[in-house]
């Protein structure tokens, strides 16, 4: 492998590196609480309001049901008043963080809701308010459930990243596609794979091991 | 202590069903006081009542003097605090410790952490758990899980503690030292337990007082050894067949012969009242069938005997045993 080959690699890994880490952390600011939302609105939940759950989840599912290659284009405006340009790295951060936070949100909401009935039965007889179950019952009961939701939101963010080039964005899927694919360079489609093999998987297995050690039950 | 007056409660949904039509109970202080009925009966839906888990739909619920159902949020949830509960499935926090779970309720009130400490030392001690502090719920057995559940509810001091079917999970074994802890706990605090369950014997082992749920109405209440000896309700004989009542064709009696039942309370099942009656009087008697018990660790009898000899022996023979403190109820003579 050559020093110029080398280099691309190296800074398309950044670029995906810094688009995904950026946009997990953005989308579980707003997953978090959006899911959280959800969860305790729903039928049955503490704070149940059918109409405020169900406009919620209309505007989850609108989310969701655009396809991400199109969202990116169509939230330009928006991606423009935000930071200032709609190409680059920076600028592909919004659609990812916005595409996101929805799916992350049904995963919360999902992960909430098999936390037992029974734990926030006895929480509320003993005098608990509203945050108190959701700070001190919900979260850390769903926690290892909430870790494994961030992980798949991250991962799923790997590949949509890799869309990114379409707006300029750059980083590995961009590059596959520009050199391997564009210029036949088989062997760098091969090496940005690879990365990116060996990338989802990495963040799966950390995933894993943090909602292993953090899960107490049988 | 605790006084539901007029506590109705209808679940509505797909098919409504009335869990409590019109309960009126009065449960005093410093009492283990046994709500008895079969499933379906309203006795969990009563007990979620008494701290508005489960809020009425009329009537009025009273804790200590605190009218529980005219409190605002806030208040409701002091009032609350103030209250412990036991879970059939015990319901701890599988992602805190022994320790994490007895010292929740603590942390809700802003109790300082070194207090904390002391208090849940203090628990884990009273329920026998001090080397499982640092174990989480899912390394436990049932009954270590119960006693944390019961630590936790006694935390933060309360006057009351209602238990909803505490042994239910349990097997035969934990269950009595489950029931001993209870009895020790009302007996060293003095706080009135409500404990609502299915199973006689667990009503039979600790309950001072008893109240028979069925239909949504509390068909009978009072002392439990009253309540076991003279059913009055059908509601109460039905969950007492077995118990006292005797599942056997009445035997060919001889001529002679009467069929009683005796029932010996207190010490009175200590002394051989029987063979002094015997003797003093010339009377025969065939023992049919009988039952010697436990309620609340004192002695119980009840024994179904044939009694044979002259209408003024028998006479004679049954007088001496009123006169002892036997309670006699002739079935056939």
């Amino acid at each position: 492998m050559n020093q110029a080959a080398l280099s691309l690699l190296w800074q398309a890994t950044q670029e995906t590196l810094l688009m995904v880490g950026a946009a997990t952390v953005l989308a579980v600011l707003g997953g978090l609480p959006l899911g959280i939302l959800l969860a305790v609105t729903g039928p049955g939940g503490i704070l149940e309001k059918g109409w405020l759950n169900r406009t919620l989840g209309a505007v989850v599912n609108l989310g969701r049901s655009v396809p991400f290659i199109i969202l990116m284009v169509a939230i330009i405006p928006f991606t423009r008043r935000i930071v200032g340009t709609s190409i680059g790295t920076t600028a592909a951060i919004v659609p990812l963080t916005v595409a996101a936070i929805p799916f992350l949100a049904r995963l919360v909401e999902g992960a909430l809701k098999e936390v037992d009935p029974g734990v926030i039965e006895a929480a509320e007889s003993m005098g608990t308010t509203l945050l108190q179950i959701i700070y001190k019952v919900l979260l850390p009961e769903a926690l290892p459930a909430l870790v494994l939701a961030i992980t798949v939101t991250a991962v799923n963010l790997v590949g949509y990243s890799a869309m990114a080039g379409a707006i300029g964005g750059g980083g590995l899927g961009d590059l596959a596609i520009r050199y391997g694919y564009q210029r036949f360079r088989g062997d760098i489609m091969l090496q940005t794979i690879a990365i990116l093999v060996l990338l989802v998987q990495g963040m799966q297995m950390l995933g894993d091991r943090i909602a292993q050690k953090l899960y107490h039950r049988e | 202590m605790i006084q539901l007056k007029n506590v109705a409660k209808t679940f509505r949904g797909k098919n409504e069903v009335q869990a409590l039509t019109g309960i009126n109970l009065t449960i005093p202080p410093g009492q283990i006081y046994g709500i008895i009925g079969q499933s379906g009966a309203g006795k969990s839906t009563l007990l979620h009542c008494i701290n508005l888990l489960e809020r009425p739909d009329s009537g009025e619920v009273w804790v200590g003097g605190i009218p529980m159902t005219s409190l605002g949020p806030q208040e409701l949830r002091e009032a609350r605090r103030k209250m412990g509960m036991v879970f059939q499935h015990f319901n701890l926090l599988s992602s805190r410790t022994v320790f994490g779970n007895i010292a929740f309720p603590l942390e809700l009130n802003g109790t300082p952490k070194k207090k904390v400490r002391e208090r849940v030392h203090e628990l884990a001690e009273l329920v026998g758990l001090t080397d499982k502090l640092q174990a989480y719920p899912h390394q436990l057995s049932g009954g270590q899980k119960q006693r944390v559940g019961i630590a936790r509810a006694l935390a933060t001091q309360p006057q009351v503690l209602l238990c909803d079917e505490p042994t239910s999970a349990l097997d035969p074994e934990t269950t009595g030292s489950v029931l001993r802890l209870l009895q020790a706990i009302n007996e060293r605090l003095g706080l009135t337990i409500v404990l609502v369950t299915h199973e006689l014997p667990v009503i039979q082992a600790i309950c001072h007082a008893v109240a028979v749920l069925d239909g949504g109405t509390v068909q009978e209440a009072g002392p439990v050894v009253e309540v076991f000896t003279h059913p009055q309700s059908e509601a109460a004989q039905r969950l007492l067949q077995g118990f006292l009542t005797v599942s056997f064709s009445p035997p060919q009696l001889s001529p002679e012969g009467s069929l009683i039942r005796l029932t010996f309370l207190q010490e009175k099942a200590n002394q051989p009242i029987i063979s002094r009656m015997v003797r003093q009087h010339g009377v025969e008697v065939n023992i049919l069938f009988g039952r010697i018990d436990q309620m609340q660790g004192s002695p119980f009898g009840m024994l179904l005997v044939e009694l044979r000899g002259s209408p003024e022996e028998k006479a004679a023979a049954l007088n001496y045993l009123q006169v002892n403190g036997v309670e006699v109820e002739v079935l056939s003579s």
